[in-house]
């Protein structure tokens, strides 16, 4: 682990230019990578909240100057007076500094500016001057050194910097939220998709069933709470279909290139979108009969309603893309095909199945027992000749098991029972779908686990449960349930649906696997952020590399993989660039502090879209959440803060 | 409502507002640069910033909102620092231009530096900004004096919704810039620049600000009439204003409002009276003029036409003179061939005399419904009105048109139907809101007489059959309908090309249908709306200036010959003196009928204030003047009246229009003269709205097919809207004049490219222009605009028509 040289992050000052020091970047919880990509060591980290220097070397003074530059000249927005002229006067007045005309007042204007640039609009060049100010302050003999005319500009160093957010970092696909929520701001909604399109192409999708991680890494929460950032998005999404509006993207001339993506979920038709528009002949085959993968299938259309799917679906057609339903890789065509045809392959197949309860009876093939929550979504999204008896019991306490809950109300079973075995504050699906449940009048027995399924001629009648207390913190930091010796009990009822989990059904790998490496999840193995496998030109994202995990992780894999496949189309190599490079060295430092003092006042209370309220709702797939007024939705915009933020290394 | 202190002193208002808006409403002054009212905030200047107690950092007032409790306090050293230093970093590079900046005495940086006693400059920094961008129509962007206030391009985009101008590049580098492909030439930007960043090229180095006199008075370019202020000075019309917060029009202006009225002091201008001895005209004096005409008049034989362009006093006097003083009923205006239609239509079912009264209620209304009518040209402040509907209270818009109009693109269901089928699209979506169950029974049962007729007509209506015939997809029929069906209120906004269409009775009738069963009669908010009428056309019709109404806009028991009837009399010998008082009949359908059969004419007497084909053509000129320099009232199509106020002093020997009519009076009927106070008593009477009528009938609504293809489609250009423009520099600078617009497709079709010479042959023979080529004009169809002279439609189109079937080839 490098040793850190000055650190003044987190306004926590630690220096040992002199006394040289043993803090290392882990002893001071800095999570900053130490090398980058191949080209070097890091040997300085500037950013919102400080310096890190881990090369001694490293000129600050000129790093100094270097950053008010890009941050000047390449992101600065110009739309308020102290970011647009300060900014402009601290370049150029550290540039005069850096090319020995500089004086000694120059540091004073350094510090006025500085202290002008908090009444700024926005956050980007109000912690631009942080770093700076540290350097002024703590490697002012540098300063010195230059205004004395005995140190000069050291030759051409390598400088990467990054513009990011704390939401946008923790997005996984990385939208640049602050972008689209000013072009609501401002009334601009088709400016607004082309903001979210850039990271995101199914925007109907991630305005609806986002787990949206973004708004825990909202700085509005630490004034008042957070902005309502997915919602949003889909107002923004909804506006141009809404208005009949063409999506006004343009594919980029044909490459010539022939890609295949397996799957035509979130990773496979964002992979297939960016790779369209890089003019690549992309073609995507699906073992369904419509597009979504486990979003059109496996979330319910009163959430996701599926036309709504489609259209994004169809958008990403509409630039060239070839959809072919009702093919199976493994089944009707094996990867050695598909890599013998195409240039480049991508495997987006998803997580489809359900990982085993481990009890008694569950292999017995009784009647009335599910091969798993995201099998009965399946059979209802796909109309298949299902019947829902009048007592249901889901285990889990997951999104697919609020889903299967709420679906079975839906056809038509009268107690719809979820079993969970932690309390309702541990359970990993979205409170507000908890909720949402329990208003449809959905049974909750928390606390409880199944042991044995409890059958007669064949046929589930019943679910044998054991309570369960909450014992210690587990790794995942919650407290893990220990059953309650002797307190067995069974619950009655006609089916149950287990809804535990799901693990990536990789069985088309078979033995001509060309080296595409497994966890023990039997998840696939990518390299580097590049989501290429260890066969070269075969890529991989979303739930089949991941596990099964969210929509806009894998719109994240998608996005990425394409930008390596088009890389390696082009180039016949996939590496990650300077922007990616950059966007992981950020992801991994972290751009949000939750102990933030804004230094603001705020009040002002979350907006949140219209619903249809209570039990009736649960007799139809009406969409249950109602579009957000557009108004309402400029007024929510308003509270965003902007928390733009540059990042920058010194390549050693 | 909330309660807050500023500066101690305890503040009430509702919750929602800004800091700002507390502070203005209790008479608390804070400095802003960048706020503007009618816009979102844009927070950009930093000088509104206050303390709030509890906040560390000072906050912006104009974007903050006000809550329960807070403390705020407007001035303090630090706040007075952080402004007096945002002001330094505003004159960073600022050039010292001052002398010659058009914004000198009006600039609000010179304010807010001299409020803040800034009289130093102690930052630096390289100079980056970008060249003056001169090569615009109309408008010079002067990088170096903006503030980036962002005022102009929000007035752009939230406003006029034209979305033409945007911040360009990073930083400091960072202009206003702009997309000429979408820019109205409204000037809107121009008059909300705080500095002298967005200039009007006119007005450049014309004058000094503070050397202006502004006088109040109407814009009279379109009927919507806004309010404005004439900048004069030694009777010159410098430029044309209007004030935000007050105004009917909230300050907002269109292009004709701006930079259109140039006319004025047009070369055309007549300023002499002419009078024709064989083929020549010569000045004489205005006893001789008048004495000439008096003579002629008094001859019999007579009829007379007026123009949009009268007064009401003026409207007034001139069916007077001729029904009173000449006992003569054969007198017309141009509104015979468009907003009369409605007029007369709406009268007789709604018992209406135009639209609904106040464009305001547009805006309030939950849906809008845009239907034959491109309001961009037609009104633009419906244009604007109806986008605030929609972008800031979540109203629905609807868009029918033959063409994509500007609208479309703000439009919840844009509906481009084949010409002249918009009446098969109004019934249609009719008949689904009754199927659907989305009128209110309830209301119309109570007020329509003939709902049983109603009913029927609607039920005629074949959906599919319809939206075959429209060319209209039926799921966006029904879209239109739910949405109209369901809006708790709507306006419904139609135009040119529904009451000018030859098959216009049951065209509009749909659209009154539609108006009954969507609730647009309904309630306080939305209405009926005609537009696209010329400027006094609806005062014309109150002061009863057709052959069959009297004034007060009743349908007279006798009518005389309408201009249909007029031209016949002329081409048969029994009209043989004519009189034209701010019209021009060669701009009128069958133009080349009009000017044989003007020809015939023993005496043609025109009253006009721009020389054209048609005065050269006349036996005696009379000049009169335009808007600027007169004074009286006009009425807007939402029943406004408002006050036109003499400015400058008449043009030459040009004299009022009233005084001509008055004097002409004077010499054939004295008896008839009526006094001042008895003239504006009898405007007074005749502009009263009518009773609202006990019970509304449903029209007819006979829908004819659509014409076939080719068609050609007239209507308004926003650039020659009225005749007018045909004399002003600013119109030819963003369009140099006619032409006939296609889509790409056929222009490639016919080996046409932009700018080449097309022909358009109708009945009536052809008309030859430069090709346009427009992706808003649909396969099929050709448009043509009204008003210019050297591509005249008129000429090819038959009387009451604004649509035909044609051939269209290269020229």
């Amino acid at each position: 682990m490098s040793q850190v040289v000055f650190s003044s992050w987190g306004r926590k000052v630690v220096d040992h230019r002199v006394s040289g020091g043993d803090a290392d970047l882990a002893s001071l919880k800095l999570k900053l990578t130490d090398s980058y990509l191949e080209q070097g060591k890091v040997g300085a980290f500037f950013g919102w909240d400080g310096i890190i220097v881990l090369d001694r070397a490293t000129d600050v003074v000129a790093m100094a100057a270097e950053y008010m530059t890009r941050v000047q000249e390449k992101y600065c927005c110009a739309k308020c007076t102290p970011g647009k002229r300060g900014t402009r006067i601290l370049q150029d007045t550290l540039t005069r500094i850096v090319s020995g005309q500089g004086q000694e007042s120059d540091l004073d204007t350094i510090e006025e500016v500085a202290d002008l640039l908090q009444s700024c609009k926005c956050t980007l060049c109000m912690t631009s001057v942080i770093p700076v100010l540290d350097t002024v302050k703590h490697y002012r003999s540098d300063y010195l050194a230059y205004l004395r005319g005995e140190r000069s500009l050291p030759a051409t160093k390598v400088y990467k910097e990054k513009l990011t957010a704390p939401c946008m970092d923790r997005c996984p696909a990385h939208i640049d939220i602050p972008a689209y929520i000013e072009e609501i701001k401002s009334y601009r909604f088709d400016d607004s998709l082309g903001a979210i399109r850039r990271n995101m192409p199914i925007p109907a999708v991630c305005g609806r069933v986002c787990p949206h991680p973004c708004e825990k890494a909202c700085r509005r929460a630490l004034v008042d709470e957070p902005v309502n950032i997915m919602v949003l998005k889909r107002v923004a999404a909804d506006h141009e279909w809404m208005h009949h509006k063409q999506p006004p993207m343009v594919p980029k001339a044909a490459t010539g290139k022939k890609v295949i993506v397996v799957g035509a979920g979130p990773a496979g038709l964002t992979c297939a979108f960016y790779l369209a528009l890089e003019g690549h002949k992309v073609k995507i085959i699906d073992m369904l009969g419509e597009p979504g993968g486990t979003v059109a299938v496996g979330i319910p259309d009163y959430r996701m309603p599926r036309h709504l799917l489609r259209r994004d679906a169809e958008i990403i057609a509409d630039l060239g893309v070839e959809i072919e339903y009702g093919v199976k890789l493994g089944r009707d065509v094996s990867l050695k095909e598909l890599k013998e045809q195409y240039d480049a392959v991508f495997l987006g197949t998803g997580a489809f199945k359900s990982k085993p309860m481990g009890v008694e009876g569950e292999d017995a093939g009784y009647e009335g027992f599910s091969a798993g929550g995201i099998h009965y979504l399946r059979a209802v999204a796909l109309g298949e000749p299902i019947v829902t008896p009048k007592r249901v019991i889901v285990v889990g306490g997951g999104n697919t098991a609020i889903d299967c809950v709420r679906v079975a109300l839906r056809e038509g079973c009268e107690d719809s029972i979820l079993v969970y075995r932690r309390t309702r504050k541990e359970m990993p699906a979205e409170p507000y779908e908890v909720d949402d449940a329990e208003e449809e009048n959905v049974q909750f027995e928390f606390l409880r686990n199944p042991t044995r399924l409890i059958a007669e001629n064949n046929k589930v009648v019943g679910v044998e449960v054991v309570v369960m207390a909450l014992g210690e913190p587990d790794a995942s930091g919650r407290r893990s349930p220990k059953p309650v010796p002797g307190s067995e009990y069974v619950i009655p009822c006609d089916l149950v649906i287990p809804a535990i989990g799901q693990d990536p059904d990789l069985d088309y790998l078979g033995p001509e696997d060309f080296g595409i490496k497994m966890t023990k999840w039997s998840s696939i193995v990518t390299k580097g952020g590049t989501m290429m496998t260890d066969c070269a030109g075969v890529f991989a994202g979303g739930d089949c590399e991941y596990g099964a995990m969210t929509v806009v992780v894998a719109v994240g894999h998608g996005r990425r993989a394409a930008r390596a496949m088009h890389r390696y189309l082009t180039e016949g190599k996939a590496y990650l660039d300077d922007e990616d490079a950059m966007e992981d060295i950020v992801n991994n430092f972290g751009a949000f502090d939750p102990n933030e003092n804004v230094g603001i006042i705020g009040h002002l209370h979350r907006e949140h879209q219209p619903k249809i309220s209570g039990a009736e709702r649960a007799k139809s797939y009406v969409e249950t959440e109602l579009a957000m007024p557009e108004s309402q939705a400029v007024r929510e915009a308003e509270r965003c803060l902007r928390c733009y933020r540059v990042g920058m290394v010194a390549v050693a | 409502m909330i309660t807050l202190k500023i500066n101690g002193q305890t503040v009430q208002i509702e919750k929602g507002a800004t800091i700002l808006a507390a502070a203005e409403k209790s008479g608390i002054r804070i400095p802003t640069l960048c706020y503007l009212k009618k816009v979102s905030p844009t927070g950009a200047c930093r000088i509104c910033v206050v303390d709030v107690q509890g906040a560390e950092k000072p906050m912006a007032s104009c974007h903050t909102p006000a809550e329960e409790g807070m403390e705020v306090t407007t001035e303090s050293p630090r706040l007075s620092k952080i402004r007096k230093q945002v002001i330094e970093l505003l004159l960073v590079n600022h050039p010292l231009d001052c002398p010659v900046c058009d914004a000198a005495g009006e600039c609000e940086l010179q304010n807010i530096c001299y409020e803040h006693d800034v009289t130093t400059q102690p930052f630096v920094a390289e100079d980056v900004n970008a060249d003056a961008i001169t090569g615009w129509p109309l408008i010079e962007q002067v990088p170096n004096r903006c503030v980036m206030c962002e005022k102009c391009v929000k007035v752009c985009h939230e406003v006029v919704g034209a979305d033409a101008l945007c911040v360009n590049l990073k930083g400091d580098r960072a202009f206003i810039d702009k997309d000429l492909t979408k820019c109205e030439f409204c000037g809107n930007c121009v008059q909300v620049c705080p500095t002298g960043t967005m200039i009007s090229k006119p007005f450049k180095f014309q004058a000094r600000g503070w050397e202006l006199s502004k006088v109040a008075s109407t814009c009279t370019s379109c009927g919507s009439q806004c309010q404005i202020d004439l900048h004069v000075k030694n009777n010159r019309l410098f430029r044309v204003t209007s004030q935000d917060g007050v105004t009917i029009n909230d300050g907002n202006l269109c292009f004709n409002g701006f930079f259109g009225s140039d006319y004025v002091h047009s070369s055309l201008r007549l300023t002499a009276p002419l009078l024709k001895s064989g083929n020549t005209q010569r000045s004489v004096d205005w006893d001789e003029a008048l004495s000439a005409a008096a003579t002629a008049l008094q001859g019999g034989k007579v009829a007379a036409i007026a123009g949009n362009r009268l007064t009401n006093e003026e409207a007034f006097l001139f069916q007077h003179l001729f029904r009173q003083g000449l006992g003569c009923n054969d007198l017309d205006s141009e509104a015979r061939f468009g907003l009369q239609r409605a007029y007369d239509l709406l009268q007789h079912h709604f018992g209406m005399q135009g639209g609904t009264a106040g464009l305001g209620r547009i805006a309030a209304a939950a849906a809008v419904l845009v239907i034959g009518a491109d309001p961009t040209a037609e009104a633009p402040a419906v244009d604007w009105l109806s986008q605030k509907a929609c972008r800031k209270h979540d109203g629905k818009m609807v868009v029918v048109n033959a063409r994509t109009i500007k609208l479309s693109q703000y439009a919840n269901v844009p509906m481009t139907c084949r010409p002249g089928s918009e009446g098969i699209v109004a019934g249609a979506i009719a008949r689904l809101i009754l199927d659907q169950g989305l009128a209110d029974a309830g209301w119309l049962g109570a007020n329509v007489a003939n709902l049983d007729e109603l009913r029927t007509a609607l039920a005629a209506v074949d959906i599919d059959q319809a939206a075959a015939a429209c060319g209209v997809s039926r799921a966006l029929l029904e879209e239109a309908a739910d949405l109209l069906g369901r809006a708790p209120s709507v306006a419904i906004v139609f135009g040119g090309d529904i009451y000018r269409e030859s098959q216009f009775a049951g065209t509009l009738g749909a659209v009154l249908n539609l108006a009954l069963v969507s609730g647009a009669l309904q309630g306080e908010a939305g209405g009926l709306y005609p537009i696209g009428a010329g400027a006094n056309s609806q005062g014309l019709l109150k002061m009863g200036v057709a052959s069959d109404l009297l004034p007060g806009g009743q349908p007279a028991p006798t009518k005389g010959r309408d201009l249909q009837e007029i031209l016949s009399a002329i081409e048969s010998g029994e009209v043989r003196t004519l009189f034209v008082a701010g019209a021009n009949p060669l701009a009128f359908p069958e133009s080349r009928r009009w000017q044989k059969a003007l020809e015939k004419l023993e005496t043609l007497i025109v009253q006009d204030c721009l020389a054209s084909d048609f005065t050269d053509m006349a036996s005696i000129v009379l000049p009169g003047v335009t808007f600027v320099e007169k004074s009286g009232s006009v009425t807007s199509s939402a029943h406004r009246i408002s006050p036109l106020a003499a400015a400058i002093a008449t043009c030459g020997d040009a004299r009022p229009d009233l005084q001509i009519l008055g004097d002409l009076l004077a010499r054939v009927a004295p008896s008839a003269l009526l006094s001042a106070a008895q003239l504006s008593a009898e405007v007074e009477r005749c502009s009263a709205l009518p009773a609202p009528v006990g019970t509304l009938r449903a029209a007819a609504m006979p829908l004819a097919e659509p014409l076939p293809s080719p068609v050609l489609l007239a209507g308004k250009d926003l650039y020659y809207a009225a005749a007018t423009n045909s004399a002003s520099a600013a119109s030819h600078e963003v369009v140099p004049g006619g032409y006939i617009a296609l889509n790409p497709v056929d222009a490639a079709g016919l080996g046409v490219k932009a700018g080449e010479k097309v022909k358009v042959t109708s009945s009536l023979g052809a008309l030859e222009g430069p090709a346009q080529l427009a992706a808003t004009v649909p396969a099929g169809l050709c448009f043509v605009p009204y008003n210019c002279a050297d591509v005249n439609v008129q000429a090819i189109l038959p009387f009451g028509s604004n649509a035909e079937t044609v051939a269209i080839s290269k020229a």
